[in-house]
């Protein structure tokens, strides 16, 4: 039963590449403002996963909503509109390698806000500023480092102060103390405007930092194994594999 | 796409006795309307916020453009969540520093300084190039022969009908011409050596050449370029393969062993271009095929073969040396297949026109 709070939900969901089914039997509802991270085994199927849930893939089986939209069936019209109201921060950044991270952030801006653009700029540098790269932002994305590629992602994702912002893998390639502010950011930005965020994420730390609820996916069973607050797991009596996984992930 | 709002954002300054400015924002803000212009003077702000509406981000985006450079900035009056967001923003002056348009003297200098890079950077791939074929003869080199294969077959064969397309039609158009004046002085036999003539020295090998720059340099240009962009090339440097010896050699030697092949093809298919205009008029096939062998001389034969071979390689190289230094992004490669193409073409003409004077002067 979806409640009306509910802003992503996924019933009985079957994801995989092609025809093949990797995974299935993934069910859960996500309330706005809340941060979901989806964990398991590399390979299991968690960036699978998170494209279905935003509407770049079309599930196998099952259904998935978000804002109360399910993309895989909407229309034109109403799939663009939903998925201007999403961000999405490509595990490979997905920069536009010909422009500025300014550029690549002021893009969406331009295409659908209607401010001058002097605003837009500001609003553009803002965005980099938040996520540290305001020293950067005259740069080609071929002219820094991994790590800052994730964080201008990260900025362009926000671009349009989207309601559900997916990040796949937003801490890999960072260091620590910026893994650390990123997560401070997240949160902050939930707190501001209440964005519901769903990340990939093998930093166990990080997720029980920030995350209110977990996806733990099984690829032995190929199915949802778990889903709930990530403390959870900490248990002996949680799922085993979600539990083993987060014991040995911890920092001792 | 501007809607004017009901309650629009603003903002009002007022010095205090004290010095110290306050900034009072109101209104609701939004990114789809335009944020007020405000000027203020000193170092000591506090920015309140009593009348303020609904925001976004273009609100903390403002705060950060007017206040980013202030002192001492008092944000205690504004609600939490607002204070939070523009915490969180770093300040930075250094891109404003970049943002400084370069003076016309120092474009020029920089123009001078890339030109002379680009040329250096040429005659070191020539160089390259040219070492990698001395160790491949001396057996050393490390290629990929694989893809000299696989050139064969795509920068030879799968342009055979192309080459016959533009190479018959080259021939029937210069009968064509070449008839209409001939006629005028009673020798329409010659069109036979005015096409066959033409089409062996000439035309055969440079309408070939300048089909392998269109359709192969600029296939080897996106294909090292993208090679570059996805850091392949790094990955051959580190596993101590040469990426001039291992993927330029197989494709400089493919193209230019193809090249002569098909422009001796395309010489073949233009003089029939030729015969099929010659004898839909006043020539039979026996005299056009007689003109022709008493036109052709191996000599001939050979200026052709000669130039074909050296425009192949031109296309090659010009190929591969642009798709190397592209510049790591989506415009990056389709620049280098563009100036490939150009300076592909560009060198064959030159080198066609440097050919005449040379055959000229040995009387070949």
């Amino acid at each position: 039963m979806t409640t009306p709070a509910a802003i992503l939900t996924s019933e009985g969901l079957a994801i995989g590449h092609g025809e093949q089914v990797i995974m299935s039997g993934i069910d859960f509802q996500l309330a706005a403002g809340k941060i979901l991270a989806i964990v398991g085994p590399s390979g299991c199927g968690k960036s699978t996963l998170m494209r279905s849930l935003s509407g770049l893939d079309e599930p196998l089986g099952g259904k998935t909503t978000v804002l109360g939209v399910d993309l895989a069936t909407a229309a034109a019209a109403e799939r663009a509109a939903t998925l201007r109201r999403l961000g999405f921060l490509f595990q490979g950044s997905a920069l536009f390698s010909s422009l500025t991270l300014l550029e690549n952030v002021e893009l969406p801006m331009r295409e659908f806000l209607g401010a001058p653009r002097r605003d837009l700029r500001a609003l553009a540098e803002y965005k980099l500023a938040l996520v540290g790269l305001a020293d950067a932002m005259d740069k080609l994305p071929s002219e820094i480092s991994g790590g800052m590629a994730k964080r201008a992602g990260i900025a362009r994702a926000m671009a349009l102060d989207p309601e559900v912002i997916f990040l796949d893998e937003p801490s890999a390639g960072l260091d620590p103390m910026t893994s650390g502010r990123l997560d401070e950011l997240i949160l902050k930005l939930r707190e501001a405007f209440g964005t519901t965020l769903v990340l990939v994420s093998h930093e166990v730390p990080s997720i029980l930092r920030i995350a209110d609820f977990c996806v733990y996916l099984d690829p032995d069973a190929g199915r949802m194994g778990a889903y709930g607050p990530p403390r959870d797991f900490l248990s002996p009596d949680a799922y085993p594999k979600a539990h083993a996984f987060f014991s040995q992930a911890r920092i001792p | 796409m501007s809607h004017a709002p009901a309650n629009p954002p603003r903002a009002r300054t007022e010095v205090l006795a004290d010095g110290s400015t306050v900034v009072a924002i109101a209104g609701d803000w939004s990114a789809q309307v335009a944020t007020p212009e405000i000027t203020f003077k000193g170092d000591r702000i506090r920015l309140t916020a009593a009348e303020l509406g609904g925001f976004d981000s273009s609100l903390p985006a403002w705060i950060h453009r007017h206040f980013r450079h202030v002192r001492q900035l008092d944000l205690s009056a504004l609600p939490r969540r607002l204070r939070a967001l523009v915490e969180l923003t770093e300040t930075s002056t250094s891109s404003e520093v970049d943002a400084q348009t370069p003076g016309l003297l120092e474009q020029f200098g920089d123009w001078g300084l890339a030109s002379s890079s680009s040329w250096a950077r040429a005659f070191e791939h020539i160089g390259e190039t040219a070492s990698a074929c001395g160790r491949l003869l001396l057996g050393r080199a490390r290629v990929n022969w694989q893809d000299f294969w696989l050139q064969l077959q795509t920068a030879g064969v799968d342009a055979l009908p192309i080459v016959a397309l533009l190479g018959f039609l080259t021939g029937l158009i210069m009968a064509y011409v070449g008839l209409i004046q001939l006629r005028q002085v009673g020798a329409t036999i010659y069109v036979a050596n005015l096409v066959s003539l033409a089409m062996t020295r000439e035309m055969g090998a440079l309408m070939t050449g300048v089909i392998a720059c269109g359709r192969t340099a600029t296939s080897f240009a996106s294909q090292l370029g993208s090679m570059n962009v996805s850091q392949e090339t790094d990955a051959l440097r580190v596993l101590g393969l040469n990426p001039v010896e291992y993927l330029g050699l197989p494709r400089i030697l493919a193209v230019t062993l193809m090249v002569p092949l098909l422009a001796i093809f395309a010489t073949f298919v233009g003089v029939f271009g030729g015969m099929v205009v010659a004898c839909a008029g006043e020539l039979s096939v026996s005299q056009y095929l007689t003109q022709v062998v008493v036109a052709i001389s191996l000599k001939s034969f050979l200026v052709g073969v000669i130039k074909s071979v050296a425009f192949g390689f031109i296309a090659a190289w010009a190929g591969c040396y642009r798709g190397s230094v592209a510049k790591p992004s989506a415009l990056g490669v389709g620049e280098a297949a563009t100036t490939a193409a150009v300076l592909g073409i560009t060198l064959i003409v030159v080198s066609d026109a440097l050919f005449a004077v040379v055959f000229n002067l040995f009387n070949f």
